[in-house]
């Protein structure tokens, strides 16, 4: 297949002093070169310990990852520490939720972002700091040459993030992994953030996962969205399908819960009640069940399987809304 | 322009505290029962002496005694010396001689400590937890807490007494030749040193520990850099503004530290210098070592400070 | 809470708790009288009879240990306790009153420890220890007494400094805003809401104190200006310096209580701090 990345049966466990976490379950997608995904899910749902997973940047000491890991037909759960650290940065990065603590606070931008450059690319000195240039421009950054010579505390909220993105894609990385990269931003600021994402995406033909707990966030910036409950992949379609058409009673509530301008006022947003299920106690029956409306008694004790209902989409559930038996 | 502001209210800060410090000390020095008049003058009769009174400046009051001397050592006069047969010598003779030791010998332990405590908390601090930090950070432990003078002795009997690898007395210069001036420094460094940079490394690991679960680290790891370059790189200088702190708060350790040093080893500094002072009860020669000690550790208080504001932009915007 | 202990700090305690018996008890014990000089000179250790062998003068090195320890631990106690208390109490004045107090004790404090430890007490020794004629050593007694002084009043200075950080934190929590704004008087206060949050920090660098002022009176006495003859663990070092060729045990066995008993200090108030920071975070 032609496929960029092929995760299959990604299975990720955390020994912690309450037992054994299971944290990711089997879990299986792709990516295409150029295509975008959104992961989408509550806290808690594994969404962010998938995508570092994925990336192999979670700290292996107390994991169990299992399942396979495929970039371009190289198996990356196979490759020494350094081997997989040659892929970090060149075919596989990654921005984090907040920049004020994920930029080195008393180094300079320039420093942070010609870094990868002159350490993994070669580049000199000079070339480099030309590079980091071009990126700040490309991230929509004004006088560039100035910001370089600033400390991460001197800048905005906003402004970092879009450092942040220019370290990531400094190298020119095929897979870029957005772990929440709006959620500690301004609301108009968000909008900026992600457009600017996605219009870098398409300018260097690169792939995206964004991880994410707003539906709205992804709505309108991927190509396809899988939704993610208690460390399951519920959902996945193209996304004008999944949005038209929704299987899972999860992502229905979901998408009721996003607050519309064209609510009624006054009316309460509808809330999903009830809490993710413990992780550390073994699943019995769907996962969701506790908390879904249309449960019935099979819910509640034979796990559901991945079903594909054609169009490329995907879901688990014995009863999906909208599908007549 | 509040910038401005906060250099004067600290410079003021300091300066008081200069000049509460030595007022203190001559204060001290005057609360001597029987006066040094007694002592330093050989006059036979009353006359003779209170002419020698006078002529040593033996015979103001406080505060005028205190200006006195004040004024002449911010000029750089530190005052009489009174020699046993009567007459003085200028005190500035014997801190010319005794000061630069001194702080060559402190000089070289801060040297010789951070040169062994950076790499050995960077490794403690890599392999947290296990068996070679244990056994290394156990070490530290014991190193930290032993007391300067008792490792000078210890080391002082087995290295020199025993084992006459080390000379235990004396100090040679560098203009003598630089391998005995260094042989003789051997020992007294090293007993200075190994509290010293135990107590850095141990410092040193915790900061770089905390560091470590910091976000940028992780971000750092993700550009596919090597460890050891995220180590030195972006690890490093934000864990050492503990360490600077450290380092300038011990200096007066350091200082107490070097003046036992030199009576053990008998190396001719500042602390030989104090210790026959204050037993020929050389009082005003006394306050002017004391005082200068003081604006010594003053200012290194001052240049670190300066040093983590260089190394730590965040600090730059706190109140000092 | 002994249980809870890791290993290190149980032995430190029991250490302490020794040396502690030992300067209460030390008169009690059966062992050799301290001042008696024996024939047997310049024994090592083991020695039939002495536990800790003899010095060149003959003197028992145990007994004479034992002894000492009464003289430098009591100076320590002594000397932290009083300071601690002093320290503590304008600590706690300069952290709760603010204003003009604190600013004025603040530069006093920072007169005090912009002297070095040992230089100041060293000074105030000198000064204060010295009878008026030049050519007649002190009493004893006297120059004790002075040595407690000066190092409660060096003391003072660096509890004083800790206490006025901790008062001003918990100054500004908010269950103390809140008596306040009840009307609870600043006296009340102080004594139900700061000063058990207070106290434990003071404990954990008392501990620490007592190891800095031990090793401060062991240097004073091996400069010679301490407590002299050889009574404490200090003066023994100075006997012994000079003798060390022929009789090192003379030296290295007072050499090592010392230091254990250091090292002891400094474990327990490292402990007792490392409780201390683990108990504030879970705040």
């Amino acid at each position: 297949m032609s496929e960029l990345l092929r995760v299959s049966k990604l299975d990720v466990r955390f020994n912690t002093a309450r037992g054994e976490l299971h944290a990711v379950k089997d879990v299986s997608f792709n990516l295409e070169p150029g295509e975008s995904l959104g992961i989408v899910g509550e806290s808690g749902s594994g969404k962010t310990v998938l995508s570092r997973a994925t990336m192999g940047i979670l700290t292996t000491s107390i994991a169990k990852i299992t399942g396979s890991v495929k970039l371009t037909d190289i198996e990356l759960t196979q490759l020494s520490r350094a081997d997989l650290r040659s892929k970090w940065g060149t075919e596989m990065a990654i921005v984090f939720q907040d920049p004020m603590t994920a930029l080195n606070p008393v180094r300079r931008i320039g420093d942070q972002i010609a870094e990868g450059p002159r350490v993994r690319l070669g580049m000199s000195k000079k070339d480099a700091k030309q590079r980091a240039i071009e990126l700040l421009r490309m991230v929509q950054i004004a006088e560039p040459e100035k910001v370089l010579r600033k400390f991460p505390l001197q800048l905005s909220g906003g402004m970092r993030q879009r450092v942040m993105i220019a370290i990531a894609i400094a190298c020119n990385p095929k897979i870029l992994f957005a772990d929440e990269p709006t959620t500690a931003l301004d609301v108009t600021v968000q909008a900026q953030i992600l457009g600017l994402i996605s219009s870098l995406r398409k300018q260097l033909n690169m792939s995206l996962i964004l991880v994410t707990h707003d539906l709205g966030v992804v709505a309108g910036h991927t190509d396809k969205i899988a939704v993610m409950y208690a460390g399951e992949i519920v959902e996945m379609a193209p996304t004008k399908e999944l949005f038209s058409n929704v299987r899972m009673p999860y992502t229905e509530a979901l998408l009721n819960s996003i607050p519309r301008i064209s609510n009624e006022s006054g009316v309460r947003l509808p809330v999903i009640e009830g809490r993710l299920p413990d992780p550390t106690l073994p699943q019995h029956g769907c996962g969701f069940s506790a908390r879904c409306n249309y449960a019935t008694d099979k819910c509640h004790v034979e796990r559901p399987q991945l079903v594909d209902g054609g169009n490329g989409h995907m879901y688990r559930c014995f009863f999906p809304l909208g599908v007549n038996k | 322009m509040h910038k401005a502001n906060q250099i004067l209210q600290a410079l003021t800060k300091l300066v008081l505290v200069l000049l509460g410090a030595t007022f203190l000390l001559s204060l001290i020095v005057r609360l001597l029962p029987g006066s040094p008049a007694d002592f330093y003058t050989n006059a036979f009769d009353e006359e003779g002496r209170l002419a020698q009174i006078k002529d040593l400046g033996l015979d103001r009051n406080i505060i005028s005694g205190y200006l006195h001397w004040l004024f002449d050592f911010v000029r750089g006069d530190f005052g009489p010396f009174f020699m046993s047969g009567g007459g003085t010598r200028p005190t500035s003779v014997i801190i010319a001689q005794a000061v630069p030791r001194s702080l060559l010998i402190m000089l070289y332990v801060q040297i010789v400590s951070l040169t062994i405590s950076i790499p050995l908390g960077l490794i403690t601090a890599y392999r947290a937890d296990k068996t070679t930090d244990r056994i290394i950070s156990t070490a530290l432990f014991a190193g930290s807490a032993i007391p300067g003078f008792a490792l000078a002795l210890a080391l002082g009997y087995y290295l020199g007494v025993r084992a006459h690898i080390f000379p235990t007395i004396g100090y040679v210069p560098i203009s003598e030749g630089i391998g005995e001036h260094f042989k003789h420094l051997v020992l007294p460094v090293v007993s200075l040193s190994i509290p010293l940079c135990a107590s850095y490394a141990r410092i040193l690991r915790t900061e770089i520990i905390s560091t470590l679960r910091q976000d940028f680290v992780t971000m750092a790891v993700s550009k596919g850099i090597s460890n050891s370059r995220v180590l030195v790189k972006h690890v490093f200088r934000p864990s050492s503004t503990a360490l600077i702190t450290t380092a300038s708060l011990n200096m007066g350790g350091l200082i107490g530290g070097t003046v036992i040093i030199d009576q053990i080893f008998a190396l001719g500094g500042m602390g030989q210098q104090i210790t026959f002072a204050v037993f020929a009860r050389q009082y005003i020669a006394l306050q002017s070592y004391i005082a200068l000690i003081a604006v010594a550790f003053i200012l290194f208080t001052v240049l670190s400070d300066v040093l983590i504001g260089v190394v730590d932009p965040r600090t730059k915007n706190r109140n000092v | 809470m002994f249980k809870k202990l890791n290993l290190f700090s149980k032995i430190s305690v029991i250490w302490i708790g020794l040396m502690f018996f030992f300067a209460i008890m030390g008169d009690l014990l059966p062992i050799p009288d301290p001042a008696e000089f024996f024939d047997v000179q310049s024994a090592g250790l083991f020695s039939p009879g002495h536990l800790l062998g003899t010095d060149l003068n003959g003197y028992d090195l145990f007994a004479n240990v034992v002894a000492g320890s009464r003289y430098s631990i009591a100076i320590a106690v002594i000397s932290v306790g009083l300071g601690s208390a002093i320290g503590g109490f304008l600590g706690i004045a300069a952290g709760y009153m603010r204003g003009k107090t604190d600013y004025a004790l603040s530069v006093l404090f920072n007169i005090f420890l912009s002297i070095p430890n040992l230089i100041l007490s060293l000074v105030l020794i000198a000064v204060l220890a010295t009878s008026s004629d030049p050519n007649v050593p002190a009493s004893d007694n006297r120059r004790i007494i002075v040595i407690i002084i000066s190092l409660t009043i060096v003391i003072i200075p660096i509890l004083g400094r800790i206490t006025r950080g901790t008062t001003l934190q918990w100054t500004n929590s908010e269950f103390v805003i809140a008596a306040k704004s009840m009307g609870m008087k600043d006296f009340m206060i102080i004594r139900k809401h700061i000063i058990p949050n207070v106290l434990p920090s003071i404990y954990a660098v008392a501990f620490l104190a007592i190891g800095i002022v031990i090793v401060v009176e062991g240097s004073l006495s091996l400069l010679g200006i301490g407590v002299g003859n050889g009574t404490s663990w200090g003066s023994m070092l100075a006997r012994a310096q000079g003798d060390l060729e022929y009789s090192p045990t003379a030296l290295f066995v007072p050499l090592t209580f010392l230091g254990l008993t250091v090292i002891a200090c400094n474990q327990i108030g490292d402990a007792l701090r490392q409780r201390l920071d683990s108990r504030e975070s879970k705040l």
